[in-house]
């Protein structure tokens, strides 16, 4: 037998409409980078995502940060 | 070291030196140039080859070209500037047409050819092509305002594509 589900409390609808509206801003302002600002941040991705993908699978040769500036 | 701009070059390069009858960037760095950026470790072009290549599809004048300028290949990508570059010969009417009236951009002061949006999202939703990721790519996509629905609309149907 399980115990009934604690009450909690939740977000008002205008705490999730404004999470939702700051998440819709973030992707906006990525979007509207300079062509060599959002090239820099794939480099960064690069390095940031590529340990995380090691730990999952074994590597192509040609999956490595690429040896360029932006 | 050399910039991303440089990669770009040496498809130009490529076209003038007729390696290439035309050429479009695609997949997740055509996306930088219509939305936000995804992580990717390659460059996608899709390509004509030379009309002088012959029946059978061989991308034999790239890599020999590209060789011959001293770069390097891994796997079944060219190491263009310190860039993977991953020639993909148009497979179909859909790639054709996203070749032929891919937008010149600039970046950096080098003219570039990219796939418009609408074709990267109607080549991401192709049955062939239809992984998780590129299904993920093509929801980014769409929800930008650089996607005009109508001609979207109109390329999913004309192709027959599922949205």
């Amino acid at each position: 037998m399980t115990d009934a589900p604690r009450p909690r409390s939740r977000p008002t609808p205008a705490l999730l409409a404004s999470l939702r509206e700051g998440k819709s801003t973030l992707h906006g302002q990525r979007a509207s980078m300079t062509l060599r600002e959002k090239v820099a941040l794939v480099l960064e991705l690069q390095r940031v995502c590529l340990p995380l993908i090691k730990r999952h699978r074994r590597l192509a040769p040609w999956e490595q940060p690429w040896s360029v500036t932006p | 070291m050399a910039s991303f701009a440089d990669a770009l070059r040496v498809l130009n390069d490529m076209k003038q030196a007729r390696v290439v009858e035309d050429y479009a960037v695609a997949g997740a760095m055509a996306m930088v140039f219509w939305t936000e950026p995804v992580p990717t470790f390659d460059l996608d072009v899709l390509v004509f080859l030379a009309e002088d290549a012959g029946p059978i599809v061989s991308l034999a004048p790239i890599y020999d070209w590209t060789a011959a300028r001293g770069y390097s290949t891994q796997a079944e990508h060219v190491i263009l500037e310190g860039v993977p570059v991953q020639f993909l010969p148009a497979h179909d009417e859909l790639a054709d047409e996203a070749i032929e009236r891919a937008a010149t951009l600039q970046y950096e002061g080098v003219p570039v050819r990219v796939v418009r949006p609408e074709y990267l999202v109607a080549l991401y939703l192709e049955p062939g092509a239809r992984t998780m990721k590129r299904r993920e790519r093509a929801a980014a996509l769409r929800e930008s305002p650089a996607v005009d629905p109508a001609v979207l609309e109109g390329l999913l149907e004309r192709f027959g594509l599922e949205p």
